[in-house]
């Protein structure tokens, strides 16, 4: 890896559970290719499938933005969506507002910012209702 | 009520941890169907059993095998994700074309077993509990 900031954008369409994880697939191969330690590369897919999760049950559509740079791993991921009206209590485990097709793709089940949080060094969250959502999440490489 | 708090206090709940086992040994353990793998001597750390795949993320540790009754392509990718050395689908459940075709291509290997998620994962655990890995206390949730 070159001191170069590395950037790639994945598109993310809501309700599209057929395809749903395959931006963080791509971006746990990309990672893989940069030759990055297996327990970070696991941490950031994680916490990118959780957060690609989110978007395909709430938000109309999205982006996530994987920048890599020798110091971190950041994935910038901004939806149009309804919103998080209150992100403390979207925060505590086993709070959500899943429908049942959302469990039965298994998820849903308010485990997933409290597991992005669990995965990574920095995590900032912010919403506007009927607007969307945008999460920060960061991992330091070293 | 309370018995069964107490019971399940008294049972330390603790992550898996590695154990020296291969996928043959999980496939003999519970009498599994290969759907797909090309080499069952590749190595298992660990089971890890549960249709919620929010579940799967927390609690998985690398080289774990997913034992679940949920068969769509979200299992796959989350198996993906969180390294896993293999899915077991359990109840006979018929594995989707589209779920195949997805293992193939991500190179998770899969099994089938006709037995309850409950009677697979407990004789896996009867089965990994005494192969801790080398230097390891060998633990399973």
């Amino acid at each position: 890896m070159t001191d170069a900031e590395f950037v790639r954008a994945y598109e993310v369409v809501g309700s599209d559970f057929t395809n749903a994880g395959r931006a963080s697939t791509s971006i746990k191969e990309t990672l893989k290719n940069m030759g990055l330690a297996s327990p970070l590369i696991r941490r950031v897919a994680i916490a990118a499938y959780e957060a690609e999760m989110n978007m395909v049950m709430y938000a109309r559509r999205g982006t996530m933005t994987l920048h890599v740079t020798p110091a971190d791993v950041t994935i910038d991921v901004r939806d149009e969506g309804p919103g998080i009206p209150d992100i403390p209590r979207a925060m505590q485990e086993g709070f959500s507002t899943a429908t049942p097709e959302m469990r039965e793709m298994g998820f849903g089940a308010g485990m997933g910012l409290p597991n992005i949080k669990r995965n990574t060094d920095g995590l900032v969250i912010t919403s506007e209702v009927n607007r969307g959502t945008h999460l920060v999440l960061q991992v330091h490489v070293s | 009520m309370s018995d069964t708090v107490q019971e399940r206090a008294a049972v330390p709940v603790r992550r898996s941890d590695p154990v020296s086992a291969t996928l043959a040994d999980v496939r003999a353990a519970i009498g599994a169907d290969v759907i797909w793998c090309p080499d069952l001597t590749a190595p298992v750390t660990g089971v890890v059993a549960a249709d919620l795949m929010s579940d799967v993320l927390v609690d998985a540790r690398p080289g774990n095998v997913l034992v679940t009754g949920l068969a769509n392509v979200q299992t796959i990718r989350t198996a993906v994700i969180a390294d896993l050395a293999a899915v077991v689908f359990a109840r006979g459940k018929a594995v989707p074309p589209a779920v195949l075709e997805l293992a193939r291509e991500a190179k998770v290997p899969v099994f089938m077993s006709q037995r309850s998620l409950f009677e697979a994962a407990g004789r896996l655990y009867a089965t990994l509990a005494g192969r801790p890995a080398e230097g390891g206390e060998g633990r399973h949730t």
